[in-house]
């Protein structure tokens, strides 16, 4: 399409580079993922705040198994985030079935730190943590801060998850293009940026001494 | 529709060097942790540590160092911004601690 018919049939900006030089669709996942940067920022300070209001508040992540898992599950999404460039890279490549292999693998990974997490929830549970019950007697305050900021990057972990089936298997079938997967990509990379911040600040600094 | 895209897809080699970086800051903060530093001093150095980890992150799995400079800034000033003036909760915090509230 020429500038003039551009202009003549009202259609300007279509014609116009992009001021950030990234396609549209991108820079709308970049807007969200700045804004969930900030609500998972509110709610780690949230936590942060009781954390120093409180005295006696309460350690009890032991070395093994809770830290050690919680070890192994910031590996598996690191490694996530390394299939997930690979897919990325694949698919940009025009090697389609490397990257739905890699899609897969990233899915697979997905799906193996969810199962740890909620294997970690229930463990917990069993020794009577609650979001309103803390089995040591202390404040129950460590219960709902730790199940709620933990609930709420789980249920990125599987939305991040389902979306990437649901664009690996549109990309497959030629409905959805690489643009697609790299947007999806930024969404996986986010979920796994915020796991950086929940690993030292909820696990870490509640380790048993 | 014609978007101008800037396109710059750096080598496997650096991202695998960027994972591993990654995976030995993990293991840094878990050494840090079990060192037996004060409450305050572990946790400056696990912020620190984090907040290096997430740089890396955005600048590479993300692609933001790729990405163009106007781009970068839109999106990082505004949310350093605002997780800055959530900072004002500190003063109420430790006047929690004061009066023993439980």
């Amino acid at each position: 399409m020429s500038e003039s018919v551009a202009m003549a049939e009202g259609l300007g900006a279509r014609s116009e580079p992009s001021p950030f030089g990234i396609p549209s669709r991108k820079l709308t996942m970049w807007l969200f993922i700045a804004s969930d940067a900030i609500t998972f920022g509110a709610v780690l300070f949230g936590y942060s705040y009781l954390r120093v209001g409180t005295p006696d508040w309460p350690r009890p992540f032991q070395f093994s198994p809770s830290i050690v898992n919680a070890m192994v599950m910031t590996a598996v999404l690191l490694t996530s985030s390394l299939t997930m460039l690979c897919a990325v890279s694949a698919a940009k490549a025009g090697q389609k079935a490397s990257s739905l292999k890699w899609l897969g693998a990233t899915v697979l990974l997905g799906i193996v730190f969810a199962v740890m997490h909620l294997r970690e929830w229930f463990h917990m549970f069993s020794e009577g943590w609650s979001l309103s019950r803390n089995p040591l007697g202390g404040p129950v305050a460590f219960g709902a801060t730790f199940f709620s900021i933990t609930g709420l990057h789980l249920l990125h972990v599987i939305s991040g998850v389902i979306a990437l089936v649901i664009v690996g298997l549109g990309f497959q079938v030629g409905k959805l293009d690489e643009y697609h997967v790299e947007t999806t990509g930024l969404y996986w990379h986010f979920v796994d940026l915020v796991w950086m911040f929940v690993f030292p600040l909820l696990y870490l600094m509640n380790a048993a001494k | 529709m014609s978007e101008t895209v800037v396109n710059h897809e750096p080598k496997t080699g650096l991202y695998v060097g960027v994972w591993v970086g990654l995976l030995c800051i993990a293991g840094l903060e878990v050494f840090l942790t079990y060192r037996g530093l004060s409450t305050r001093a572990l946790l400056a150095s696990l912020l620190t540590l984090a907040v290096i980890e997430s740089a890396i992150g955005l600048l590479y799995f993300m692609h933001l160092k790729f990405e163009r400079r106007v781009m970068m800034w839109s999106i990082l000033i505004s949310i350093i911004f605002v997780l800055l003036m959530m900072n004002q909760i500190w003063p109420d915090a430790y006047r929690m601690t004061k009066i023993g509230l439980r």
